[in-house]
């Protein structure tokens, strides 16, 4: 068993070195794993686990929200939202930092995805920032971290994922659970970016009015609306997550074709190409940790990674805390989506035997892992931003370390209170009942 | 260097079409699952050859579509250690990458989806409401290893010869 896990962690860290595409490295991994286990058809079992992890019902979510969020990049809402946010926020002192981060927890929300928030709303809010003499570096960090808090304010792609591996959890508690967490980290990056553009001076201060707030506030409630539609929708068991992210995608594509005019329809090929492509890629990740998954779930890693933990202590503060720091570790190397295929069937059955409750532990991994979204080697929003920004990832890095601290301190804020995640679903299942 | 031209117009071809099919696919994709819902809503009972209609074609434009991102090399991997290589060593490096996903596609995803379609297809299950063989829905997996074997000759033909091959198809 000590060798399988050796073979599997050993391949796959290589592969990784060699700059073998990710996918393939999960896929790689785990069939040398299945072929030094033996006695198994390894190549038939992979092929089966990936199929197996493509062909969920519950998954279609993700290729709808990437479609959902490529419509809604190109057709004109992440100006709406911004126009809506500096009028808002965009009078104070480092407004724009403010205005970022309240845009992104918009379009990141809407859209469920981090790197359609990443390139669509610092396709316009960096260069604006470099141009009112915001440092470059420091528009890219503010960008590529502001994004990730999409992720924990539902709809959201990566929590979709989550309740299908959790088994018992149920998505629309899962989406109530995010709000409060996700705005606590979008308000821990604004006081962040807030001192540093009050100590650099960025920012001269523009003025406001009722009446414009009023203006864009209601050009930008066409946009929001999807936030209400698609939780309206699976709130009130009108349908499923599924089903409400097709509806989101044939709102979208309403808003930028008819509404809007931004996209015409000779430009939808093209978008629903792009977003074929990284359905794919996403897909085949999911396909790959499913079979990993598989290969460990085998190897009775996760009872042996919950005994080791245990063993360690039974405090459920310290528990917490390494998993945490493992799961920061993990989420430099690895994507979202795989990290939580693979990281929740080890770690879940050991806080749940805590008494942590499932649904505020998919709060905290998602909240973790979103720190690594913006870290190297692996961190793909912290990617998008700097193409963007251009500026180069040694460049961005130290003026990421303030949002991180500003994640972190989120992130332990969220771990240790659990009502922040729990309070909001319980008020919802109240009023249903 | 003529053959080359044929063989990078083809894939040229093979790309584009392999590009359309998902671009069909994910719209059908969308609308089957609103006609779902709009069945279950508007018609009383929900046109029940949906849901195995959608994971059908997700499976198939995933599959399809990974091969066009390998393709375009749209994969994501982690270039941080490659890149303080040399030129000479990330050219042989870049070919050894090409080289493991060959195998792979070849080993799990021809050969081990090869075996899990026919053995589905033997078996004789069946998608149920769809009234089609549940073999169809893995058929995909070995074309889709297939395209990836070849594009990744391509690109190691490619590096070899240092000509581009977008350059020479347009």
């Amino acid at each position: 068993m000590i060798e399988e896990i050796v073979i599997l962690v050993v391949s796959f860290a290589i592969l990784l070195v060699l700059n073998v595409p990710i996918a393939i490295c999960i896929g790689v991994s785990s069939f040398l794993t299945v072929l030094a286990i033996g006695n198994v058809e390894s190549c038939y079992i992979i092929a089966q686990r990936i199929a197996g992890g493509v062909e969920s019902f519950p998954l279609l979510a993700i290729p709808f929200f990437i479609i959902a969020g490529n419509l809604m990049g190109e057709g004109g809402m992440a100006r709406r939202l911004i126009d809506f946010a500096s009028a808002l926020v965009g009078w104070c002192k480092g407004g724009l930092g403010y205005v970022n981060v309240l845009t992104c927890m918009m379009f990141g929300a809407i859209s469920g995805s981090a790197a359609a928030a990443v390139s669509s709303i610092g396709g316009f809010m960096i260069p604006e920032m470099n141009r009112q003499g915001y440092d470059k570096a420091f528009n890219v960090a503010i960008t590529s971290t502001a994004a990730t808090t999409g992720l924990l304010i539902p709809p959201s792609n990566v929590m979709i994922v989550y309740a299908v591996v959790a088994g018992s959890v149920s998505v629309a508690d899962l989406f109530m659970a995010g709000v409060l967490p996700g705005i606590l980290a979008g308000i821990c990056l604004m006081i962040a970016s807030g001192i540093i553009c009050r100590l650099r001076g960025y920012g001269g201060a523009q003025s406001t009015s009722m009446a414009r707030i009023g203006k864009t506030f209601v050009q930008a409630i066409p946009s929001l609306l999807l936030i209400v539609i698609v939780l309206g929708f699976i709130l009130g068991g009108v349908c499923s997550a599924t089903e409400a992210s097709a509806i989101s995608v044939a709102y979208s594509l309403f808003l930028a074709v008819v509404l809007y005019r931004e996209v015409k329809p000779k430009d939808l090929p093209k978008i629903m190409l792009s977003s074929a492509k990284t359905t794919a890629v996403v897909m085949l990740l999911v396909g790959c940790s499913t079979a990993m998954s598989w290969v460990m779930a085998r190897e009775n890693i996760p009872q042996n990674v919950s005994s080791a933990l245990l063993s360690l202590s039974d405090n459920k503060i310290v528990i917490l805390l390494i998993i945490n720091l493992v799961l920061l570790i993990v989420g430099m190397f690895m994507d979202m989506t795989p990290a939580v295929l693979i990281f929740t069937p080890i770690f879940l059955p050991v806080v749940t035997a805590m008494g942590v409750d499932p649904i505020h532990f998919g709060i905290i991994l998602i909240a973790n892992l979103c720190i690594g979204l913006c870290t190297p080697p692996v961190g793909t929003c912290m990617f998008i931003g700097c193409g963007i920004g251009k500026v180069s990832i040694a460049q961005a890095l130290p003026s990421m370390i303030p949002f991180f601290v500003a994640l972190f301190v989120s992130l332990i804020a969220i771990t240790y209170t659990p009502w922040l995640s729990l309070w909001l679903p319980s008020v919802v299942r109240a009023m249903g009942q | 260097m003529n053959i080359l031209k044929l063989l990078f117009g083809l894939r040229h071809i093979l790309v584009k079409l392999l590009e359309w099919s998902a671009i069909i696919i994910m719209a059908t994709l969308v609308f089957v699952v609103l006609w779902g819902v709009f069945t279950r809503y508007c018609l009383g009972n929900q046109d029940e050859r949906t849901d195995e209609l959608a994971t059908t074609l997700i499976m198939w434009a995933s599959m399809l579509g990974a091969s066009v991102a390998y393709a375009e090399k749209g994969h994501l991997g982690v270039d941080y250690f490659v890149g303080k290589l040399d030129p000479a060593a990330q050219r042989i490096n870049e070919i050894a990458v090409h080289l493991i996903v060959a195998l792979f596609a070849a080993v799990v995803l021809i050969y081990g989806g090869y075996l899990l379609a026919s053995r589905t297809f033997a078996a004789e299950q069946m998608l149920q409401a769809l009234k089609i063989k549940a073999g169809y829905k893995y058929i995909v997996i070995p074309f889709s290893g297939c395209f990836m074997v070849l594009f990744a000759f391509e690109h190691i033909l490619e590096l070899l010869t240092g000509k581009k091959n977008g350059e020479a198809a347009q």
